[in-house]
């Protein structure tokens, strides 16, 4: 066999059909799902030359490019699909994508069918359908070797003649038959392709009552059992094979719960706490790289810009990609060896009474850690249904940005009394009170959006339960790779310009005057409370060390910057919605700080920290929290000796930040991943209004039982 | 008689899908064709869906679902 360099001719010499000449031959790869499709496109393409969403759809697009004997091959990976009857996008978009109908998507000069060796009955009905489309075909055999060691052997050579077409066996992360797959799509080109004869007779045997889809289904598959007859043969070894003991145990009743629960706790650990020391890592990182420019940077606009503007939004991306990537390499291998399936076969009667099904069991346990992986993960769920309301409903899982919020709220204002047992203390309660705010709301959410808005026929869970096998780390470090790079390359640039724009609101406009007055006036009214305050007062040792503070330079710094801030575009919005913010039990100033925690909730206690003239402390240290911690207590409404800060203030902001939809990163996200900046809005605003409207009850009956 | 009602472990023979929307199409193209023998493998914890054994592979649908396939007597 050979070919010149310029692919006009084929492996055995004659002229390639007319208009082949100098461009490449697209293939397309067709197959069911886990039919080791991905690790066949790796084998053959590497990595992908293109991967992105088809226009319209959230369907994944990747495109390859090799050369085979000096032919250049373009490979189009297409969604795995049991049919191409279309019941879903990923099985339109393949349908369309093999009748050349997608625009900017060449038309596939050949297919070649991925068949699963160890079930070839059932992916043979795929390959059945592509026959019917009159394209050059190819069957691939995969995963051969995991049906040599189950004791399936397929008379190939003898498949191939009753099909009409080539088949050849492939190992592909061991490279066997991929030169022989190439070479077959090659010589398949030369002739046109002929329909293997005998569906018409079965058709005809097909009672008529049925519709004509069911028909011809019913059709194919009894054409599929005469095909196979004396080419399939089984012979169970005589040793049951380690991946069926396994499977036997990931079934068992007792075993296979208890596995399904650790390997659950040890997924959410990992991207809980293994996940912490990069993040910190990178915290430093950033910290280090913010104060070597501080160093370089004269004081003013342009450091102020770079450090608090762009570095801060720079080092807001990337703190996520630890948590990204320790989730996408346990999905990935969970994938790889089969048990995604079985994890949302489990859970799947927990999710169904809410209106989900059980692939989005493992999208939203992420989002507790964060919702932007989990929101990612949410590509495992092939319904667009399902996966849409599963994204709606992620962010209100409690992620780890709250808990500091949480715990600084509870530490400070919640009475640490017992309740009931001397070791349940109330704060702890209220802690596990909110995780479990979020999950009921989510739960109710999902419950009326899938009876209203996502209304339709109920959709089919007919998912197969693939058989344990080893993961192929080449697909699961592509696969990590891919969800990192694809945050970082579309979420990220997105990220950075939102805090750059938060970041100007609250340092502009800037008038040193009105800076200076307002500092004055500070000053005036903390003299004039502590003359007020009785001998003995609790307050009266915070006043006059806050008035002390403003005597030193950092805290007159530090008073001058919570000034600017009070009287910036931001500052100026939140008195513009202190009227929102009062029936929460809000001042302006807490309804500034929520304003300016858009980019990202964990910010509020530091805005809160400037807002208050402590200046730039970190509320996540001890120290740092304390300071705050004390500094809020002893606030007051502008004016007045009312307290600020009481237990259902406290509570109120609590509950706003369970259900707000401060995050940013998440809205981009969800843009991202929909392909449509509708469900963003759609979802901060229905999160927002529910906000609101739980921390406005929480107030109100709290302020109503305390009296 | 239907899918569901078979007890766990035990093999019975499709009859008929009834209906005639998507997912009645899905179960056919899945291979729960008349005539295909079916094991019965599993459930999942409270009332979950089936795990089922045909045509050499599992397969998990729901209850409901496993209500339209008629079983042969």
């Amino acid at each position: 066999m050979s070919a010149t360099p310029d692919g006009t001719a084929s492996p055995d010499g004659s002229p390639l059909p007319a208009g082949r000449a100098g461009r490449p031959v697209v293939v397309a790869l067709l197959g069911n799902p886990n039919t080791g499709k991905s690790t066949l496109f790796s084998a053959l393409a590497g990595i992908p030359t293109r991967i992105g969403n088809y226009p319209g759809v959230t369907v994944e697009e990747k495109l390859g490019r090799y050369t085979h004997r000096g032919q250049s091959i373009e490979l189009i990976d297409l969604p795995g699909t049991y049919s191409l009857v279309a019941k879903s996008p990923d099985e339109q978009v393949a349908v369309d994508v093999l009748r050349g109908r997608l625009a900017g998507v060449p038309m596939p000069d050949c297919v070649v069918v991925v068949a699963d060796a160890t079930n070839l009955e059932r992916n043979l009905y795929l390959a059945t359908q592509a026959f019917s489309l009159g394209l050059p075909t190819v069957v691939a055999l995969t995963l051969s070797d995991v049906a040599d060691e189950k004791g399936i052997t397929i008379d190939a050579a003898e498949l191939s003649r009753r099909l009409a077409c080539p088949v050849v066996r492939v190992v592909a992360p061991a490279r066997i038959g991929i030169d022989a797959l190439g070479d077959a799509v090659l010589s398949v080109m030369q002739s046109p392709r002929q329909a293997p004869q005998g569906l018409d007779t079965h058709l005809a045997a097909v009672d008529a009552r049925h519709e004509p889809a069911a028909r011809e289904a019913i059709a194919r598959y009894a054409w599929i059992e005469q095909l196979l007859s004396g080419v399939v043969h089984r012979q169970p070894p005589s040793t049951k094979p380690l991946g069926e003991r396994i499977d036997d145990a990931l079934t068992h009743r007792l075993w296979g719960t208890l596995v399904f629960t650790v390997t659950m706790l040890a997924m959410f650990s990992s991207i809980f706490w293994l996940a912490t020391p990069l993040m910190d890592g990178i915290s430093a990182g950033m910290d280090f790289l913010s104060g070597l420019v501080r160093g370089l940077l004269p004081e003013g606009a342009i450091r102020s810009l770079v450090v608090d503007g762009v570095l801060a939004g720079v080092g807001g991306v990337v703190i996520f990609v630890p948590q990204i990537a320790m989730l996408f390499l346990f999905v990935a291998i969970l994938e790889g060896c089969g048990y995604l399936s079985r994890a949302a076969f489990l859970m799947d009667r927990l999710l169904c009474g809410v209106g989900l099904g059980g692939k989005s069991f493992i999208p939203l346990l992420s989002s507790f850690a964060c919702a932007i992986p989990g929101i990612m993960a949410a590509r495992t769920i092939e319904n667009p249904r399902d996966r849409l309301l599963t994204i709606l409903v992620a962010p209100l899982m409690s992620c780890s940005a709250r808990l500091p919020v949480y715990l600084l709220l509870c530490g400070a204002f919640v009475p640490n009394v017992a309740v009931g047992f001397s070791w349940l203390r109330l704060p702890a309660l209220v802690l596990a009170g909110m995780y479990a705010v979020g999950v009921a709301t989510a739960a109710l959410v999902a419950l009326v959006l899938s009876r209203t808005i996502f209304r339709g026929p109920p959709q089919p869970f007919v998912m197969e339960l693939p058989g344990w096998r080893w993961p192929r780390w080449p697909v699961v470090l592509e696969r990590v790779r891919e969800a990192v790079w694809s945050f970082l390359q579309n979420a990220g640039t997105l990220i950075v310009t939102v805090s750059i724009v938060v970041w100007a609101l609250s340092s502009y406009p800037r008038n040193e005057r009105i800076i200076d007055a307002d500092v004055a006036a500070h000053r005036a009214v903390l003299t004039t409370r502590l003359a007020g305050l009785p001998a003995g007062d609790p307050d009266q040792t915070d006043v006059a060390q806050e008035l002390a503070t403003l005597d030193t330079d950092d805290g007159l710094a530090a008073a001058r910057r919570g000034a600017a801030q009070r009287h910036s575009a931001l500052g100026r919005m939140g008195r513009i919605v202190e009227p929102l913010v009062k029936p929460l039990g809000w001042d302006w100033r807490l309804g500034c700080a929520a304003l300016a925690s858009f980019p990202a909730r964990e910010v509020v206690l530091g805005t809160l920290a400037v807002i208050y003239t402590l200046g730039d402390i970190d509320p996540g240290e001890e120290e740092g929290g304390t300071a705050l911690v004390r500094r809020l207590r002893a606030a007051t409404w502008d004016g007045t000796n009312r307290k600020v800060f009481t237990l259902p203030v406290a509570l109120s902001i609590m509950v706003f930040f369970v259900l707000c939809a401060q995050c940013a990163s998440t809205l981009v996200v969800i843009g991202r991943e929909t392909n449509s900046w509708l469900w963003p809005f759609v979802t901060f605003t229905y999160m927002t209004v529910l906000a609101w409207l739980g921390a406005f009850a929480t107030y109100q009956i709290g302020t109503w039982l305390g009296n | 008689m239907s899918l569901e009602q078979v007890a766990i472990g035990s093999t019975a023979c499709v009859a008929d899908v009834s209906g005639s929307d998507a997912t009645s199409l899905r179960l056919l193209e899945m291979g729960l064709t008349p005539g295909v023998n079916v094991r019965v493998v599993g459930t999942a914890p409270l009332g979950g869906p089936l795990e089922l054994e045909l045509r050499g592979y599992r397969l998990s649908i729901r209850r409901h679902e496993a209500a339209r396939v008629a079983i042969a007597k």
